[in-house]
C-alpha cells in the first residue's frame, strides 16, 4: 500500500509550508509597521492622520515636507535596498553553496564604493555619474573576481580567496582616496563606506525600483532550479538543468539589483551576507528562503535606521548599527567551518 | 517493464581540457541489464560515465540514445530517460529526506507549480522501495552514510529513467551496506527493467552483480561481455597489471579474483 507513505510525505511537507507562510507573514507584517515608523516617526512627531493627508498628496506646512520629501524616500530606499540586498545576498549564498560567497564578503559592493569615492574625491563628479559609475564597477568586479578565479575545475574556495584579495585592495584604494581627498568631499565619501539613509531623494529611486521589481520575479522562477544547483552541478545536470545558464541568469539578477541598491544607499553592511542565515533558521528547510530574506533584510535596514536614528544621543548610519551586529555573526561563522573544515 | 532503448556510444573521445582520457570508446549498452565498468584508477571509467550522461562533452564521437545524439535532446526529456547518481553530490544543510528525494521530480514537473498527486507517490514508491520512508521527514543530517546513500538512490528513482547511470555507489559504505545497494540496485532492474550502469571498484562484486562487463584499460575499451566470459587472469593482468587465479565463486557461481602478492604465491 502506498496511500500512507503518501500522506507521510503530504503531512510533512505541509507542516514545513504551514511554517514557511507563517514565518514570511509575520516578517513582512513587521516589515510594514516599520514602514509605518519610519513615516510616522523623526524630529517632530506628526499626527497619523496628518501624515496620511500629507502623503495623499495634501500641502500642509511642515508635515509636507518631513514627511513627503524626507521621510517617505528614506523609507522606500530602506524598504527596496534592504529588499534587495536580503534577496540577492541569499542567492550568492545558495548557489555557490558557501555563506562566505556573499557580495560583502567578496568585495562586490566594496567595488561600487571605490569607484563612487574615487569619483567623488578625484573626478569630483555630479551625483548621477556617481550612481552610474557604481553601478558599472560593481558589475566589473564581478567579473573580474569570476575571471580571475575561473579555472577547472570551478572552486567556490578559489572565488571567495579572489574576492578577499581584490576586496583588499579596494579598501586599500579607498583608504588611499580618503587621505588626499580635500575635507569638504569627505563627508560624501564616507557615506559610501558604510550605507547610510540619509539624504536619499525621491529622483534617485526609480532606478532602484525597477531593477528589484524586474530582477524579483525571474529569481522566484528560478527557484526550482537554484534549489538543484545547490545538489551540485552533476546532479543539477543530470535532472535536466540547464546550470551554466541558470547560474549566468542568477547571477546577472543579482549582481544588477546589489549594484544599483548600493548606488542609492551605499554598502550597507552584512545585511547581505545575515539575511540568508537568519531567514533560513527562521523559515526551516524544504521551501525557498529567498524571498523570506528579501523581508529580513528590509526588516534590518530599516530597523538598524530606526535604532541608528533614535536609540542614542548621536545618529548613526544604519551601516554602523547592521556592522555592529553582523561582525560577530562572521566571526562566529569563520569559526564554526573552520570547525567543520568547510573552507 | 520499461521500454527498450538503444543507448550507444560511438567513437567517442573525451577528457579534460588538454588531457584526453577516453581513447575511441564505442559500445551498445545491453537494454534491461545491469552493465559495470571496471578498470584501474585513471583508466578513465569514471569520465566515460560521465560522458554517457553529458556531464563531459566528447571532443569527438556522440552518445546516441534512440538514434538521436543526447545532445540535441531537450534537457528535462532527457532526464526523463537517463539518471545519473553522482560520486558525491552535496546534501543541503537541514534538507529533510522526503524533500530531497522529491527533487528528483523536476524533469515531471512543470514551470512553478507545486508537487501533483503523481509526485508524492513516484517519491513515496522510491523510498519504500529504499526502505527510507520512516525518515521521511527527518533532516538529512541525521542519517549514517549507508542510509544517506540509499536516499540519493531513491531520489535518482524518483527521476523514474528508463536508464540509471551510477559512480560508484558503493565507495565508502562497510561491507554490508554495499550488498545492501547492489542488491536493492539488482531488485530495481529485475522488477522493474531498468537498464543500470554503474562504475564498480571491487572486481568481484562487479562479476557477481553484472550481466554484462565494459573492461576499460588507459581510455580503451579492451574487452566486454558477460563476467564468466571476460573475467580471467590474463585480462586483470592486462588492465591492473596484477597476478592473480581466478575461481569460482562458491554461491553465485561467477567469476573471482584472488590475487597473488610476494608473500602468498603458492
Amino acid at each position: 500500500m502506498i496511500k500512507p507513505s503518501v500522506e507521510l510525505i503530504m503531512a510533512g511537507r505541509r507542516q514545513r509550508r504551514r511554517r514557511w507562510i507563517l514565518v514570511t507573514g509575520l516578517l513582512a507584517l513587521l516589515a510594514c509597521i516599520l514602514c509605518c515608523a519610519m513615516l510616522l516617526l523623526g524630529n517632530t512627531i506628526y499626527p497619523v492622520t496628518e501624515v496620511i493627508r500629507a502623503l495623499s498628496g495634501e500641502q500642509i506646512l511642515g508635515t509636507s515636507f518631513a514627511v513627503n520629501t524626507i521621510r517617505l524616500p528614506r523609507m522606500l530606499a530602506g524598504l527596496f535596498a534592504g529588499f534587495a540586498f536580503g534577496l540577492a545576498g541569499s542567492i550568492f549564498q545558495t548557489m555557490l553553496r558557501n555563506p562566505l560567497a556573499n557580495p560583502n564578503v567578496i568585495g562586490i559592493t566594496t567595488g561600487s564604493s571605490a569607484a563612487a569615492v574615487f569619483c567623488i574625491i578625484v573626478l569630483q563628479t555630479s551625483e548621477s555619474v556617481v550612481s552610474l559609475a557604481s553601478v558599472m564597477a560593481g558589475l566589473a568586479t564581478v567579473m573580474m573576481i569570476y575571471l580571475l578565479s575561473n579555472r577547472k575545475p570551478f572552486s567556490i574556495g578559489r572565488l571567495i580567496l579572489v574576492g578577499i584579495g581584490i576586496q583588499a585592495m579596494l579598501d586599500a584604494g579607498i583608504s588611499y582616496l580618503l587621505l588626499i581627498g580635500a575635507q569638504q568631499d569627505i563627508p560624501a565619501a564616507l557615506r559610501w563606506l558604510s550605507g547610510s539613509l540619509n539624504g536619499s531623494q525621491m529622483h534617485e529611486l526609480p532606478p532602484l525600483m525597477i531593477t528589484v521589481l524586474i530582477c524579483t520575479p525571474i529569481i522566484i522562477i528560478l527557484g526550482k532550479q537554484l534549489s538543484l544547483l545547490e545538489l551540485g552541478d552533476q546532479a543539477a545536470t543530470s535532472l535536466g538543468v540547464r546550470t551554466n545558464t541558470v547560474r549566468v541568469i542568477l547571477i546577472l539578477s543579482s549582481v544588477c539589483m546589489l549594484a544599483v541598491a548600493t548606488s542609492v544607499t551605499g554598502p550597507i553592511a552584512f545585511v547581505a551576507f545575515l539575511s540568508g542565515p537568519i531567514a533560513k533558521r527562521l523559515v526551516g528547510s524544504g521551501f525557498s528562503n529567498a524571498f523570506p530574506a528579501g523581508l529580513v533584510g528590509v526588516n534590518l535596514v530599516l530597523g538598524g535606521d530606526l535604532i541608528g536614528q533614535f536609540a542614542f544621543e548621536t545618529r548613526f548610519p544604519v551601516g554602523v548599527i547592521t556592522g555592529i551586529v553582523g561582525a560577530p555573526y562572521l566571526i562566529f561563522l569563520l569559526i564554526r567551518m573552520n570547525r567543520k573544515g568547510s573552507l | 517493464m520499461k521500454p527498450v532503448h538503444l543507448f550507444k556510444v560511438e567513437q567517442v573521445v573525451a577528457g579534460y581540457d588538454h588531457k584526453t582520457v577516453i581513447q575511441d570508446v564505442s559500445l551498445v549498452v545491453p537494454s534491461g541489464k545491469i552493465s559495470v565498468i571496471i578498470g584501474a584508477n585513471g583508466c578513465g571509467k569514471s569520465t566515460l560515465l560521465k560522458t554517457m550522461a553529458r556531464l563531459i562533452k566528447p571532443s569527438s564521437g556522440q552518445i546516441i540514445l534512440d538514434g538521436k545524439p543526447i545532445s540535441q535532446f531537450p534537457p528535462k526529456q532527457l532526464a526523463r530517460i537517463l539518471g545519473l547518481l553522482p560520486q558525491s553530490p552535496v546534501i543541503p544543510e537541514g534538507i529533510t529526506v522526503a524533500d530531497l528525494v522529491g527533487r528528483g521530480r523536476f524533469p515531471h514537473q512543470s514551470w512553478l507549480s507545486g508537487w501533483t498527486k503523481k509526485d508524492y507517490e513516484a517519491v513515496a514508491e522510491a523510498m519504500k522501495f529504499m526502505n527510507i520512508i520512516e525518515f521521511a521527514n527527518h533532516p538529512i543530517d541525521e542519517l549514517s552514510g549507508g542510509q544517506r546513500q540509499r536516499v540519493w538512490i531513491a531520489m535518482a528513482l524518483a527521476q523514474q529513467t528508463d536508464i540509471l547511470l551510477l559512480d560508484e555507489p558503493t565507495t565508502f559504505l562497510d561491507i554490508t551496506y554495499q550488498i545492501e545497494i547492489l542488491d536493492l540496485l539488482t531488485d530495481l532492474n529485475r522488477k522493474h527493467g531498468t537498464t543500470i550502469i554503474m562504475v564498480l571498484h571491487d572486481i568481484n562484486l562487479s562479476a557477481r552483480y553484472a550481466d554484462h562487463i565494459f573492461a576499460l584499460h588507459k581510455g580503451r575499451l579492451v574487452a566486454e561481455g558477460e563476467p564468466s566470459k571476460v573475467i580471467t587472469s590474463t585480462l586483470i593482468k592486462e588492465i591492473f597489471g596484477l597476478d592473480c587465479i581466478v575461481i569460482e565463486d562458491p554461491l553465485s557461481g561467477s567469476p573471482m579474483v584472488v590475487p597473488k602478492g610476494r608473500h602468498h604465491v603458492h
